[in-house]
């Protein structure tokens, strides 16, 4: 196979006409009624509320289902004139770029140059054409002279654009994008929507976008389809149509809008005697270290306090130590130096019945916290008679009511979905400290408000809050104050 | 921005890094099967010593990392030979000589040379094992058995896939005891915690699948980014390999 044939087709169309998506086991399509035609290199980006079907349209349009991903496909899909679902899936998927929201799970090789290959060989590419395309896509993607690393020990934000350059180093004609800046910080996901603009600029591929943050993906969008809650389109439209017509429509059902500003962020107050009113410490972090055996040390020298009713925003790049430290307050890793004291006392010391009413903590993968097979289970894993009484109350205030959600799988839910109910399962308990790991992602606008009312409530009761974060509106609107981490360190400027 | 080359790196670059791995694989297996057909002293000594010496001199292994390896070895070593020799039926026969006994116990001379020989061979097994896994590069052995072992694509690179998927499987674990502790619940080892610990594998592993569909592994007649040949360097391996085999075996 020669040079000229390898990537160098240029963007295709897709068109999509009546287009329905149902997962293998389900009776009711996850997504129906969809028609839209994208010209080649133009930008489609898919909105919608928690739930709305948004990754399983990305996932057809990839070319995903129901040839790798098991379900039923209706209506006419057809990307660069070859329909979805036909009889040479191959030849579909070799003109598509994929990137997850997960990077760690798409990365399939050991070294950096061999995953951005892995695709290239799938395509055919000869071997010179691959020696001088991988370095060259590494580079585009901001990863210049990595390739010799070791997937596995890079960083969040390097993996993420890794995972980039795989998709992108046999030049697809599309690119399919599911929340891509999901696992980023703000410099971190501003350098991929910036890195994404070129590609949108060059009209070097036709991109089809799902994406949260709002003020990153509508600029690029030359198309935005909405998704309504059943998973029917609610509106198709150019971002302007869709700012100034639907906009009273979006916002009702959820979909982030571009041009809302942000609140203020709080000041930064590391440590300090923040104690509101000279309310009691609930926590206590004194010169706290952390080192995992035979690594380099995660925190050094980091004191904080938390006050009774006190609502800390915890920020700072990936890698910085933010996971680390909110494990550390609740128990769940002790100090290697320092200490930490929770109302008094060492939470890893703490019987775990006690515990799970002094403290909550919610982890950043929901999976990985799950319990049960059914939602109800779950929510109600390890209450007393007294809390299972209001759980059905806190899982319908997050947009999980257990009569509709009850009996459903948690692995089967959506990411938004799942993230709503970890955090149920802890907030049940009212604990006094509320230790929130990224628990924001994949809300809409309204589970995201009802995530704010529940929290406002159980704050008012008197709990703390730590939220590591990086999801700047919710810092700003929920919390008192900040602390920055930096490379483990508490960020200079802080008192 | 230039990578640190890593220790890896010096390996793979060191002579038997370099061999291809299905050559290095030979040797391994023909020493492993001439050690289980000796109940010499003497071979599995040797073994030994030239398996570590290569691995060293000709692997560039730095010996910290193959001491590690070699670590769980010795305490193997120990008790298989203790067992071996306290529990032979030789220390039953009456007319051979004892070399130690304590009360009705009484431990043979013909007893304590098979416990010491049976030790020898599993410090010689683990040694090979341990060197010939510290020289092979995964990614580099999975290319020579689709290349020249004509192993299907599919299964060679899925298996080399879920091998780097494996410490997620400690992360998960960690998980979900911290998930039932925040729950108040015991959170030591409840069946529950295996049940989860399956399900976040097979999540895992179908993405993973999901994420190589969509890369286009499926397609036919891929090409290769790296080529593994068959060299002058890896036929003088195996006849090297081979001659210090016979060297050993005739030493005996």
């Amino acid at each position: 196979m020669g040079l000229a044939a390898e990537g160098r087709a240029g963007p295709v169309a897709v068109v999509a006409r009546d287009v329905a998506v149902a997962y293998a086991g389900r009776a009711e399509p996850a997504v129906a009624g969809v028609s839209f035609d994208l010209a080649p290199g133009a930008c489609l980006l898919i909105v919608g509320p928690s739930g709305s079907g948004k990754s399983t349209l990305a996932r057809a349009v990839a070319g995903l289902v129901p040839w790798s991903v098991p379900g039923r496909l209706g209506g006419l899909l057809q990307v660069d004139g070859i329909p979805v679902g036909g009889p040479d899936p191959g030849a579909l998927v070799a003109r598509v770029g994929v990137v997850f929201q997960d990077p760690s799970s798409q990365l399939v090789m050991e070294r950096v140059e061999d995953d951005v290959a892995f695709g290239l060989e799938g395509r055919r590419w000869s071997r010179p054409a691959m020696g001088g395309r991988v370095p060259a896509a590494l580079a585009e993607a901001g990863l210049p002279g990595f390739g010799r690393r070791r997937t596995a020990r890079l960083s969040g934000g390097e993996q993420q654009r890794l995972a980039l350059a795989g998709a992108f180093a046999p030049r697809p004609g599309l690119l399919v994008l599911d929340e891509p800046t999901a696992n980023l910080d703000p410099p971190g996901a501003a350098a991929f929507g910036a890195r994404l603009a070129a590609i949108r600029d060059a009209r070097s591929a036709t991109i089809v976008l799902v994406e949260h943050r709002a003020e990153i993906a509508w600029p690029l969008a030359d198309l935005v389809l909405a998704l309504g809650a059943d998973g029917r389109p609610l509106a198709l439209g150019t971002p302007d149509v869709l700012l100034t017509r639907h906009r009273r429509a979006l916002a009702d059902a959820g979909v982030w809008l571009p041009d809302e500003p942000f609140p203020p962020l709080p000041a930064d107050g590391g440590d300090g005697d923040g104690s509101p009113g000279g309310a009691p410490r609930l926590v206590e972090a004194r010169r706290v270290g952390f080192a995992y055996a035979r690594g380099l040390p995660v925190l050094v020298d980091v004191d904080a306090t938390v006050a009774a009713g006190e609502r800390v925003a915890l920020l700072g790049p990936n890698g910085s130590g933010k996971s680390t430290l909110a494990r550390l307050l609740v128990g769940l890793l002790r100090p290697t130096a320092g200490s930490v004291r929770l109302a008094g006392r060492d939470p890893a010391r703490v019987a775990a019945r006690d515990l799970a009413r002094l403290a909550g903590y919610v982890v950043q993968d929901p999976e990985r916290g799950f319990l049960a097979d059914t939602v109800e289970g779950e929510v109600l894993a390890g209450l007393t008679p007294a809390e299972r009484a209001s759980a059905g109350d806190v899982a319908a205030a997050l947009g999980l009511p257990l009569d509709g959600f009850g009996a459903r799988n948690p692995y089967l839910l959506s990411g938004g979905e799942q993230r709503r109910l970890s955090l149920v399962s802890q907030l049940v308990r009212r604990p006094r400290l509320l230790v929130l790991d990224e628990p924001t992602f994949g809300q809409d606008r309204r589970t995201y408000a009802g995530l704010l009312a529940l929290l406002r409530e159980q704050l008012e009761g008197g709990a703390a809050l730590v939220a590591a974060t990086h999801d700047l509106r919710f810092a700003g609107d929920v919390a008192g104050r900040t602390i920055r981490l930096a490379g483990g360190r508490i960020a200079e400027g802080a008192p | 921005m230039i990578a640190v080359p890593t220790r890896a790196d010096r390996v793979a670059t060191s002579p038997l890094g370099r061999a291809n791995p299905l050559a290095t694989l030979a040797i391994a297996i023909a020493w492993l099967v001439a050690l289980a057909t000796t109940t010499d002293v003497r071979p599995p000594l040797l073994v030994t010593a030239v398996a570590i010496a290569a691995a060293l001199a000709l692997g560039r292994v730095p010996p910290a990392d193959l001491a590690r390896g070699l670590a769980p070895l010795w305490l193997a070593a120990l008790s298989v030979g203790f067992f071996n020799a306290v529990l032979s039926p030789a220390n039953a026969d009456p007319t051979a000589t004892v070399v130690l006994a304590f009360g009705p116990l009484r431990l043979t001379e013909p007893a304590l040379a098979a416990g010491i020989a049976l030790g020898l061979r599993v410090v010689a097994i683990v040694a090979v094992g341990v060197a010939w896994s510290r020289i092979t590069d995964p990614t580099h052995l999975t290319d020579a058995l689709v290349q020249q072992g004509r192993l299907a694509d599919r299964f060679a690179y899925g298996a080399l896939a879920a091998l780097q998927a494996i410490p997620w499987l400690a992360e998960d674990l960690v998980a979900l005891r911290e998930a039932r502790r925040m729950r108040g619940l015991r959170s030591t080892w409840h069946p529950r915690v295996l049940v989860g610990l399956l399900v976040l594998a097979i999540r895992r592993g179908d993405r993973l699948a999901v994420a190589m569909d969509a890369r286009g592994f499926t397609a036919a007649g891929r090409t290769r980014y790296r080529i593994v040949r068959w060299a002058t360097l890896d036929t003088v391996v195996v006849l090297a390999g081979l001659a210090v085999l016979a060297g050993i075996v005739a030493l005996r």
